[in-house]
């Protein structure tokens, strides 16, 4: 089956993270797809490209992009959402006239409209939330 | 079931506003959904009945709130909105108090309008 | 069939009273993370009339010391058997 997942919750603040990322690898491993998270509200900040854990705990930023480098999903970022809290990649950077960035591929910043649209397309989407 | 066919996206609002960005961000999934063509039913359930509550206003500092954005429901041709009655119910509200029509449902058609959507999200 | 999931204990927040309201007779409740203490036996008052309906995550109770405490009406699955569960229910709603 095609899944998506939606997160809404921040990395290391609510275990959502964790969870979505074990469903995530877990699917994967049952046989199905994984066609996209989308990161929302909060869960904006695990695109965090700056994010520095320490070295005993799970680096979810790295694991989502690892996860996305293996299966080919999508990893997309409410725009939106992202820009209010901070998260630009280099061209929102740039026309936003702001030094360095904090998002990064295949991390990719996208409208609202996409959440709906994989929503909609996917046999399954399935949240995790704070 | 209700529909004979499924409507698009149900999104269930389940806090107030001004508190968090949860209904903000819920409603702004609701509109982007019917902007681009699709069939939104909103559900506002618990606290999220206050959502509705008239003569709301700008927070100290501008924080917009979310009456505006309400008040754009028809304008996205959003006109299905309804209201758990037992949250009406235990926050003393009326019908009359709110700034938007929307219907009153009991808890055993509020247990259909999941299936009866292809999406679900809750806010 | 829907699945619905709930993270959120039940002696903390009121929202699993919305996910009970808004489920289907036929539809299940897989409890995740907080919410896994809904499975002790002491708890289990606020689930009533979900009968072979509930569920509980495995690592999430093993994690919090939890597992030998459940009501034993409680099906405990793992990970997979949550994969399993949304491939079986047409689509899933998070309470939260």
């Amino acid at each position: 089956m095609r899944y998506a997942i939606l997160l809404l919750a921040a990395p290391y603040t609510n275990q959502a993270s964790h969870s979505a990322l074990r469903f995530a690898r877990t699917l994967l491993a049952r046989g199905h797809q994984l066609e996209t998270v989308f990161f929302y509200q909060e869960g904006v900040q695990n695109a965090a490209r700056l994010a520095s854990p320490p070295q005993d705990e799970p680096h979810l930023v790295d694991a989502w992009s690892a996860l996305s480098r293996e299966h080919g999903t999508a990893l997309q970022v409410c725009i939106a959402a992202a820009l209010r809290r901070g998260l630009l990649d280099e061209r929102e950077a740039a026309r936003h006239g702001k030094q360095g960035y904090s998002v990064e591929p295949p991390f990719e910043l996208t409208g609202l409209g996409q959440l709906i649209d994989i929503g909609l397309r996917c046999d399954r989407l399935i949240t995790f939330a704070p | 079931m209700s529909h004979a066919k499924p409507r698009d996206l149900l999104v269930i609002l389940r806090r107030g506003p001004h508190g968090s960005s949860q209904l903000r961000e819920g409603l702004d999934t609701a509109l982007v959904a019917a902007a681009f063509g699709r069939t939104v039913t909103l559900l506002f359930m618990g606290e999220g009945v206050t959502a509705l509550v008239a003569d709301q206003k700008a927070g100290p500092l501008g924080q917009k709130g979310t009456a505006a954005t309400l008040e754009m429901l028809e304008m996205y041709d959003i006109d299905r909105l309804l209201v758990e009655a037992s949250a009406l119910e235990q926050f003393g509200l009326g019908e009359e108090d709110l700034m938007l029509e929307a219907t009153a449902v009991s808890q055993a058609s509020i247990a259909l309008e999941p299936a009866s959507h292809r999406l679900v999200l809750v806010f | 069939m829907l699945l619905h999931t709930l993270n959120r204990s039940p002696a903390t927040s009121r929202v699993y009273q919305q996910a009970l309201a808004a489920m289907g007779p036929e539809d299940r409740l897989l409890l995740v993370e907080d919410a896994v203490q809904g499975a002790l036996p002491k708890l289990m008052r606020y689930f009533t009339g979900l009968e072979g309906r509930l569920f509980a995550l495995r690592e999430d109770l093993v994690a919090r010391g939890l597992e030998g405490q459940c009501d034993p009406s409680v099906q405990i699955v793992d990970v997979d058997g949550f994969v399993l569960l949304t491939e079986e229910a047409e689509k899933t709603v998070s309470w939260y």
